[in-house]
């Protein structure tokens, strides 16, 4: 079945003007991509084991792929074998059905998250909170996100697109509204510290903690978590009920292939050798244990990947949301995150978004959002085709006729004119003849169809008197053609 | 005597045709027999990246034809290498030539001859060389007065393209080839990041792409400060995005593509007025 993702927001040329439009953002996001990108070239050059692990770690990742059935029956009856239960939700709105029965069931009003791209996918907060549950998100970044209502702009560091300062005001603002003091500064203890306050007091009132997982190893049903912040551990052992929603793509067969997978996030999203805390979650507490949430649900979410296993598409999948792809993009750094109108930007979002949510949900991403520079290709530690899966989405639009007429006609007379000499030669001396109109001290400053994309925002040298061909028959008259 | 073809990319051809004529210029110095197949137009790469891939296939099989014709009528096995004047084009006819033009004819039901052109395809790529690799895996020691005249100080900014860099793997050879010519190449800051063009990406975004371009311009700034004279690079589309943003702006500064550039060290013209004056020259007006 295919996925639905939430709406875009804005359109793209708005969304596009207001990214552009940000002097501010766009020196956040370049400054933090690049240092993200200089981190994890570092570490693995630090680290050469990291980098025969991470070969090993896109083999168990794709076998895995190929047994993704079987590895998910095995999952579930390991998880239920220990007190746990499992769901399978082909969408967002069984998530939220799902999780709205085990609320009421527990009577439960509050609810705390740990960073989740999955919860993200399906809006899960605004679905509970549309039906009266407080939700509060603890990584700090999803904090920031949350009380600036806005999308994450990075797959990894949600708020990197905003100053300290910016940071200040939405702690101010909070502090405001809760009666609570304020940060005492712009400086990032004090940010820290205030968030640190605010948040204890949701993590002791909590009822219910949301998570998503990096990973699901199927031989034991155990659930990976990889943060840095701790509020994961919080999430996931002080309110009664641990729910984490997590995609079909994330199960693994065995320990063995999770030991070359853990640190490859952390290395290509961070640069760091291992996160910070590395937790595994395996049912809930048992009989002499001394924490751990009384229930323990697992939903495991479809919302379009199935339908991938078995196409060009399928290693798409492998991703693990390092957000390497993001750093290295040349149209991530210029225009930041929330451009993609996506919670999955840069080079995954640009494939993963019309491939989870539909070609017409996101028509503009592959065309607009993607300079074919490779860079996203060489940055992930999967090996994911990127560029390749780039191309054939561009392809795709252009075999669905989604392609404006005026521009497939233009390639096609282009096609039919270029693949003979004759033709070529006819369209050079076409626009020797005819572009003095568009001539300004020598240079082409503007020109019709498509290539006045190309003069919108740059000159061209106009095409040249004598071409290379025309100079090499007037200078080598004898030579064989 | 080596003997090459010279694929000149059209773009070169077509913009930049004092760039084809250097490199000529650079080859034949070198004892290079060198012949250029007239039946050359385009590798299609644009419309290939655009999604287009009909046309990019029509436009793929002309180049491979032209290629296949050789004046001294060689067999197949004895073809000479083919020297590419754009590492961009390269990494086209090399990386992406061959599963193209199979997939087309299948999509065309000439089942049969699918994988010859794959064949085919595979035979140009094999021969295809960028212009700066095959000057550096000739180690072509500058003819005699090269580089004399030009002082050992000058500094050329330098811009290797995305293809060149990522699926050629040559970044080393264009820095190479420029210190040969006796001029020291400066790298920008993030060198590795796009220039802005992107193909399809650069007329479907002007903005975005332009600023991109600004980001690579702010950069260039830099090596402007610390002395360079020139900007550089083996891929024109790269230079034509930078030079055109530049021009935009009201800067004159000098963009050449390498070949330029080795064909004036080779002559001992190598100084920052000789650049100037070879830069500002337009295509049309020669």
């Amino acid at each position: 079945m295919p996925g639905i993702l939430p709406p875009a927001g804005a359109p793209w040329p708005e969304r596009r003007r207001r990214a552009l439009g940000d002097p501010t953002m766009r020196e956040a996001v370049g400054k933090s991509t690049r240092s993200l990108a200089e981190k994890k070239a570092a570490a693995y050059a630090a680290y050469p084991l990291g980098e025969a692990m991470r070969v090993r770690a896109v083999a168990a990742r794709r076998e895995a792929l190929g047994h993704t059935d079987a590895l998910l029956e095995e999952f579930t009856r390991q998880v239920e074998a220990r007190g746990g239960h499992v769901a399978r939700a082909d969408g967002p709105a069984d998530v939220g059905r799902y999780v709205l029965a085990v609320a009421r069931r527990r009577g439960a009003r509050r609810v705390v998250k740990s960073k989740s791209m999955a919860t993200e996918e399906v809006a899960l907060n605004e679905q509970l909170e549309a039906a009266g549950l407080h939700v509060r998100e603890t990584d700090l970044g999803e904090y920031i996100i949350q009380l600036a209502r806005e999308r994450p702009a990075h797959i990894l560091v949600p708020a990197s697109h905003k100053t300290r300062q910016q940071i200040r005001t939405l702690f101010d603002d909070e502090a405001e509204r809760s009666g609570d003091p304020p940060p005492g500064g712009d400086a990032t203890p004090e940010l820290t510290a205030f968030a640190r306050r605010q948040l204890r007091e949701e993590f002791l009132a909590a009822d219910i903690g949301i998570t998503g997982g990096n990973f699901l190893v199927a031989e034991t049903g155990t659930l990976v978590l990889i943060t840095n912040e701790g509020n994961g551990r919080m999430t996931t052992s002080l309110p009664p009920v641990h729910i984490a929603v997590v995609g079909i793509d994330k199960v693994v067969a065995t320990w063995d292939d999770l030991a070359v997978l853990l640190q490859q996030a952390p290395m290509s999203g961070t640069g760091q050798l291992i996160s910070t805390y590395t937790s595994f979650i395996t049912g809930p507490r048992r009989p002499g244990e001394v924490d751990g949430p009384e229930e323990f649900h697992l939903v495991l979410l479809d919302n379009g990947r199935h339908e991938l296993l078995g196409t060009a598409y399928e290693d798409v999948l492998t991703c693990i949301r390092c957000g390497a792809c993001l750093n290295v993009c040349p149209v991530f750094r210029t225009i930041g995150g929330q451009a993609y109108g996506s919670m999955y930007s840069g080079p995954i979002g640009v494939v993963l978004t019309p491939l989870l949510g539909g070609l017409a949900h996101a028509p503009e991403l592959p065309k607009s959002a993607c300079a074919m520079c490779h860079a996203c290709r060489d940055a992930c530690p999967m090996e994911i085709e990127l560029p390749r899966l780039i191309l054939a989405l561009r392809r795709t639009e252009i075999e669905e006729s989604m392609e404006p007429p005026t521009v497939r006609l233009t390639f096609e007379l282009w096609g039919r004119f270029w693949a003979h000499p004759a033709g070529f030669h006819l369209t050079a001396r076409l626009a020797q003849l005819g572009q003095r109109a568009f001539m300004q001290k020598g240079r082409l400053t503007r020109a019709p169809g498509l290539v006045g994309g190309w003069t919108a925002t740059r000159d061209s040298p106009p095409v040249a008197r004598e071409t290379f061909h025309q100079w090499w028959r007037r200078t080598r008259p004898g030579s064989p053609p | 005597m080596t003997r090459a073809q010279l694929f000149v990319s059209c773009m070169v051809d077509l913009f930049r045709p004092r760039a084809g004529i250097a490199a000529v210029q650079v080859l034949e110095r070198r004892g290079v027999e060198l012949e250029f197949p007239a039946a050359q137009t385009c590798c299609g790469q644009f419309a290939y990246n655009a999604g287009h891939h009909r046309e990019a296939a029509a436009m793929g099989r002309q180049l491979v034809r032209a290629f296949e014709a050789s004046g001294a009528n060689g067999s197949p096995v004895d073809r000479p290498p083919v020297i590419a004047l754009s590492g961009s084009c390269a990494a086209m006819v090399k990386h992406e030539m061959p599963e193209l033009l199979e997939r087309d004819a299948l999509r065309r039901g000439r089942t049969p001859a699918a994988a010859g052109w794959r064949r085919r395809a595979e035979a140009l790529a094999g021969r295809v060389v960028e212009f700066s690799e095959w000057l550096d895996g000739h180690d072509a020691p500058a003819p005699s007065g090269a580089a004399s005249g030009a002082p050992a100080s000058l500094k050329v900014a330098c811009h290797t393209g995305c293809h060149m860099r990522r699926l050629l793997g040559l970044t080393e050879p264009p820095l190479r080839t420029l210190r040969r010519a006796g001029v020291e190449p400066l790298e920008l800051v993030d060198a590795d990041q796009c220039c802005g063009f992107g193909g399809s990406f650069g007329l479907i975004e002007p903005e975005i792409s332009a600023a991109m371009t600004d980001a690579k311009l702010a950069h260039l700034a830099t090596a402007r400060s610390e002395g360079a004279t020139c900007l550089v690079s083996a891929d024109l589309g790269c230079l034509m995005q930078l030079g055109g943003r530049l021009t935009r702006r009201g800067d004159e500064f000098p963009t050449l593509h390498l070949a330029e550039l080795v064909d004036m060290a080779d002559q001992g013209r190598l100084t920052a007025v000789e650049i100037g004056r070879v830069a500002s020259r337009q295509g049309g007006d020669d």
